[in-house]
């Protein structure tokens, strides 16, 4: 039997420990990926915590950029989780200004405040109503209800359809389309409801 | 935004040992960091604030890193104790926590946290201040001088420009179920829905600090001795 490998990127940046951990906590497998011939072609996950600036310098440098669009526009699932869902826009104003991969079309915004958003939101998704957004069979799993954790300083602002959910205070917590996710929050950091959520798009 | 329910732990410097300690002082081991961090996650408690009492030894967090990364666990981490430039930069190779906890830095190396904020983003960034109250007069904990002093003339202008958020605890409640001090709120000049409390948290004080509109209130050893339903008290 064919194990499914999670690629997870590791460009000396992000929490690629605690997505390991996620990961494993489904009983999944998963490689870091730090060069652009270790990719699979399982699902491409792009963890959070750093700056789009250097995060995308150091894409670019190991020539990972190309090679995530490549795969992307393929149809292989990438899953970008906090910054990793912010560079998959087209633009971010983090690190004054930088361009990022372009597979959702929108951009990264500071609110308007520039105030950090820290901490736990209810996050109820039914699973029936994106189905038709994603291409990929969705588990039968009727609905995803529970509590997410939130940590970070920009937004993401989406300009396409897409099944996604946007929270009183602006924040798009998630970004459904055909083979692309994008989770502002933290799924690994969201205890079941992250592993719930893993579950349903792997 | 929900309001959090958080624990403090305090780790031993080789990063294996949870410590107890009672009015921000006496210390004993309270057993293995691995299963006090497993048996919180079970709690499902929203956070949990890792700090290494360095207390004036000028220790780095570095070497309790390297075995913490092996422990399993859903839960936001924040760490903090005698972070400097070297321990940073073993953070920031491979993260495994969320956010940092600054204390004297916060006082003498402003160099440190605007590292750390470049590398992991501002949301990152947490002043832990520890305080007494004496003669109506606010004290506020150096750990590298390890002791209380007065208020330094720019200290809340440093602390609104470098943190994100603030740990406010009750050096003399710490440990205890006394209940925290709520008038070191008059003191503080620092938006109070980015303020946790912690020290002698009490379950009424939850619910005080909850309608206050605090960001939340992290719970210090206590909660190692005792059963708190998590879920109760949200």
């Amino acid at each position: 039997m064919k194990i499914l490998l999670i690629n997870i990127i590791d460009v000396g940046l992000g929490n690629v420990i605690s997505v390991e951990h996620w990961v494993k906590s489904c009983q999944l497998s998963s490689k870091r990926v730090t060069d652009v011939n270790q990719l699979t072609n399982g699902p491409i996950i792009i963890p959070g915590v750093a700056s789009a600036g250097e995060y995308m310098s150091r894409l670019k440098k190991l020539k990972l950029d190309i090679e995530i669009i490549n795969r992307c526009q393929a149809g292989q699932k990438i899953i970008g989780i906090c910054l990793g869902f912010q560079i998959l826009t087209n633009y971010s104003e983090e690190d004054s200004g930088v361009k990022c991969l372009g597979l959702i079309n929108g951009i990264t915004k500071y609110n308007k405040d520039k105030n950090t958003h820290n901490g736990w939101e209810n996050l109820k998704i039914d699973t029936r109503k994106i189905k038709s957004n994603v291409s990929f069979p969705i588990k039968r799993v009727k609905k995803i209800d529970g509590r997410v954790y939130f940590n970070h300083e920009l937004m993401v602002a989406i300009e396409e359809d897409a099944a996604s959910h946007v929270l009183n205070n602006g924040v798009t917590s998630y970004s459904f389309k055909n083979n692309i996710f994008g989770f502002q929050f933290h799924p690994e950091k969201s205890q079941k409801t992250g592993q719930d959520l893993l579950n349903l798009i792997i | 935004m929900s309001f959090r329910i958080g624990a403090t732990v305090l780790l031993d410097y080789n990063g294996k040992n949870a410590l107890q300690s009672y009015n921000f002082n006496t210390k004993r081991f309270l057993g293995s960091i691995k299963n006090v961090l497993s048996f919180l996650n079970s709690y499902e408690v929203d956070e949990i604030h890792l700090i290494i009492p360095v207390k004036g030894k000028g220790e780095s967090t570095y070497r309790a890193l390297k075995d913490l990364k092996d422990i399993f666990i859903s839960t936001p981490l924040s760490i903090g104790g005698g972070l400097n430039i070297d321990s940073l930069e073993e953070i920031t190779k491979d993260p495994y926590f969320e956010r940092l906890i600054f204390n004297s830095s916060l006082f003498d190396n402003h160099e440190v946290i605007k590292q750390a904020t470049l590398k992991m983003g501002r949301q990152a960034i947490v002043g832990s201040v520890p305080f007494i109250l004496q003669n109506n007069k606010l004290k506020v904990y150096n750990s590298r001088l390890n002791k209380f002093i007065n208020i330094p003339d720019d200290f809340w202008m440093n602390l609104n420009l470098l943190c994100n958020e603030l740990i406010l605890l009750d050096a003399d409640a710490e440990g205890n179920k006394t209940g925290f001090n709520f008038r070191v709120l008059e003191f503080i000049k620092f938006p109070i829905d980015r303020v946790i409390i912690s020290g002698g948290i009490s379950v009424k004080d939850v619910a005080k600090a909850k309608k206050m509109n605090l960001a939340g209130v992290s719970f210090d050893n206590s909660i190692l001795h005792s059963e708190f339903s998590v879920e109760g008290l949200r």
